[in-house]
């Protein structure tokens, strides 16, 4: 008799073709349209070099400037920062006004940045101006301290030489084996809006159990078998169905879109698996305590969903870490937020303890839902419907 | 008017659901308008890494003027030390760049192998460039003082490090054109509403194609003693009024939100493009009411809403998509409307020629709105041919 459920089930969900758009389609198409959108975003905050302008004049040609820029504008040098235009006063504000570069110098009356606006770019622009001044501040402080040493020119030299050459005690340490790349994030909330839209499943399952919300359900209660093995039957087709997508829609992200998952395929499946339990009980437990029509039930899952995957960051990836720093136990009470964390944490994280508190949250949450859903469903017997 | 009054009671139906799009609407436009300040135009302001400092060395004196100088260049968070916590900072950007400084490092500058300074950052962004930049040259400072003065106190190294570092070069900002940062809320607003213009038209318009086109309904229609041209004048009007209502409203919005803002120039175009849209969102939702099914509307409205935002620069803007996505969104009117948008909000200078260009792009919207209309126009006509 399970295996009859079962499979009568698994046919019946297969058929419910707007089931399977929003269960499966729908986060997939999301899945493009963030990766379309997103992938240019992480790319955004990387270093590229500053266009600027430099006003040609015998001031500069004679400057210290003009010899540090030389060394960090050249092409092949590691230190090069600048794409320079030498040119006329007149040209170089043509090229600002024209966003042909970012800022130019002129070292009319001393060293000084024209902008448009201000930004990071330009501070680096000025602050590179500001190192140059500051070196020789040195220079001249140092060669003051000792002025007979350095009437010997041998001694200027060196010390000239060592204002070029520039020692780097800066280790760079990683904060973890992957790159703290936020992109990823929306990705991971994805999987847990589809896990969530499993409840559409777990909705349809108990409404065509119960015998007061659809005929069906009044036929399958008449019905001479234990009301337990029909539910775990279509709980299992659901279920079956659920993870089956949220595996496919996994494999798409990963394999079709390269989102970094990190390496652990065996806590990723163990995690979908729970996410997707989550989702279904979500649906049945909406199903059995709302006691209107159809439409409401599915609003309410949706504007549920929705809520829940907007706070782990869905929309507003800033949205999870404002919660997580400010209100953490928020974090612990929003299902969504859980899965999304547990993927974060196995792609980043060193330790699976986090992962596992997640996860854990996933189970208890599954558990109360469920008992939750059969508590009200229990021993339901009807006059006349 | 009985067909127009069937009209709005339709459209009333669905009303719960478009206020939802535009709840959810607001919503973000209210949080981008609160999260932009831009700072007043006229006057340099340096920008600042979110930089967090752990300085072990609590007696060393150049420690000290490191932590004192980045302090001033940086914005400072305070974290505790927990690699958790310091990497959910990292991850989330809370934190872009993290120095830890470690015990004996000002006394081991004066030695031959000087103890190196640990950072954290986002690898490769613009952000620990500019900060490696700052504490390369403070610490490159200090080794030549200590180089070409060994003599040099810890106390009169800090004074001079601290001297050098004050020069600041002057910094001029051109203002060519008056750039105002609330047009661009205003204009972030107005790229906004490409979403839920599209969607409420299309759940309003098709909501009603829909139930008018179920061929029992039409069948009794037709034999209703009603000319079909009064039928069609009514749901004309029913259409022109609800794409109206529904412009008055979001547009009227921004008038609250925005105040004084919106009596510019540029506001006005604004306003003139989100009618330019709508007309094609109205046309677009005509053809989509042609053959959508009843079930299927919030499917559809989805995808189309959330599709085309995405790939034309609503959510994220257009600079950041790739080329290939942008052609392809070329084919929208979402992608015209959007870069019509930036390019008003960015316009100082009104003149013919900057005018044509944009009211180009506006033609283009209103080019889609009449294709998808001629379209939508022969489906229907092959319908009712085919049906009868």
């Amino acid at each position: 008799m399970f295996l009859h459920v079962f499979v009568n089930r698994l046919k019946c969900i297969l058929g419910d073709r707007q089931i399977i758009f929003w269960t499966l389609m729908f986060p997939i198409l999301l899945g493009t349209l963030f990766n379309l959108a997103f992938s240019n975003l992480a790319s955004a905050e990387n270093f590229s070099k500053i266009s600027i302008a430099v006003v040609d004049s015998p001031a500069y040609q004679k400057s210290m400037l003009k010899t540090v820029i030389g060394f960090v504008s050249q092409a092949a040098s590691s230190d090069s920062m600048f794409v320079v235009t030498l040119t006329d006063e007149k040209q170089a504000i043509d090229l600002l006004k024209n966003n042909k570069v970012e800022g130019y110098i002129s070292m009319k009356n001393g060293p000084k940045l024209f902008v448009k606006q201000s930004g990071i770019n330009q501070t680096i622009i000025k602050s590179f101006l500001d190192t140059t001044s500051q070196m020789e501040s040195t220079f001249n402080s140092i060669v003051k301290s000792d002025p007979v040493k350095y009437q010997n020119p041998i001694n200027l030299i060196q010390l000239q030489l060592s204002l070029t050459s520039n020692a780097n005690l800066l280790k760079e340490v990683s904060a973890s084996k992957s790159k703290p790349d936020t992109t990823v994030n929306y990705f991971y909330t994805l999987i847990a809006m589809a896990c969530l839209y499993g409840g559409f499943l777990g909705l349809k399952e108990i409404g065509a159990l119960q015998a007061d919300l659809s005929t069906q359900g009044a036929r399958i209660n008449v019905a001479p078998v234990h009301k337990m093995k029909v539910l775990m039957g279509s709980l299992a087709a659901a279920l079956l169905v659920n993870y089956a997508e949220i595996l496919v829609v996994l494999a798409y992200l990963i394999l079709v879109l390269k989102v970094n998952f990190g390496d652990q395929i065996g806590y990723i499946l163990l995690l979908s698996l729970a996410g997707s339990m989550l989702g279904l009980s979500l649906g049945a437990f909406v199903t059995a305590l709302v006691k209107k029509g159809e439409g409401v039930k599915i609003g309410i899952l949706t504007g549920v969903s929705m809520m829940l995957s907007f706070f782990a960051g869905m929309m507003y990836v800033d949205i999870k870490y404002l919660i997580t720093k400010n209100i953490p136990i928020l974090g612990y009470l929003n299902p969504a937020n859980l899965i999304t964390d547990g993927f974060y944490s196995l792609y980043f994280y060193d330790d699976h303890t986090r992962f596992f508190i997640n996860l854990g949250g996933v189970l208890v949450f599954t558990t109360l839902l469920c008992v939750g859903t059969y508590l009200v469903l229990r021993r339901r017997r009807y006059a006349s419907i | 008017m009985q067909v127009f009054k069937a009209y709005i009671i339709i459209a009333k139906k669905n009303l719960p659901q478009m206020l939802i799009y535009v709840g959810i609407f607001l919503f973000i436009a209210v949080m981008i308008s609160s999260l932009n300040k831009t700072p007043p135009p006229g006057e340099f302001s340096q920008a600042k890494t979110k930089l967090a400092i752990f300085n072990n060395d609590i007696n060393g004196v150049v420690s000290k003027a490191l932590v004192k100088f980045l302090s001033d260049k940086s914005e400072i968070v305070t974290l505790d030390n927990n690699s958790e916590k310091i990497q959910d900072a990292l991850f989330f950007r809370n934190v872009e760049y993290i120095v830890k400084i470690p015990v004996g490092f000002s006394d081991s500058l004066r030695t031959q192998n000087p103890i190196q300074l640990e950072k954290i950052s986002v690898p490769g962004s613009t952000s620990s460039f500019y900060t490696d930049m700052l504490i390369n040259n403070f610490v490159n400072t200090t080794l030549r003082y200590i180089k070409f003065e060994p003599s040099i106190t810890d106390v009169q190294l800090a004074s001079n490090i601290q001297k050098d570092m004050s020069i600041n070069t002057p910094v001029v900002v051109k203002t060519y054109e008056t750039y105002s940062g609330n047009t661009q809320n205003v204009v972030y607003y107005f790229n906004y509403l490409a979403y839920s213009l599209m969607a409420i038209s299309i759940l309003g318009v098709s909501g009603f194609m829909i139930v008018f086109g179920n061929i029992d309904i039409r069948r009794r229609n037709l034999c209703a003693p009603m000319t079909s041209r009064s039928m069609n004048f009514q749901i004309l009007l029913g259409n022109m009024i609800f794409a109206a209502v529904a412009y008055i409203i979001l547009v009227g919005i921004s008038f609250f939100l925005y105040g004084s803002d919106m009596f510019t120039t540029n506001a006005a175009l604004l306003c003139l493009n989100a009618g330019a849209f709508m007309f094609a969102a109205i046309s677009l939702s005509l053809l989509i009411g042609n053959f959508a099914k009843p079930n299927s509307i919030s499917a559809i409205t989805n995808v189309i809403t959330l599709g085309t935002c995405f790939i034309s620069g609503v959510f994220v803007p257009q600079q950041f998509l790739g080329s290939a996505v942008l052609t392809f969104a070329s084919f929208t009117p979402t992608y015209w409307y959007v870069k019509t948008n930036n390019e008003i909000g960015t316009m100082i200078n009104f003149s013919s020629e900057n005018l044509m260009r944009v009211g180009g792009y506006a033609l283009i919207e209103l080019g889609f709105g009449l294709l998808f209309l001629i379209i939508a126009f022969f489906v229907s006509k092959r319908k009712r041919v085919s049906n009868n």
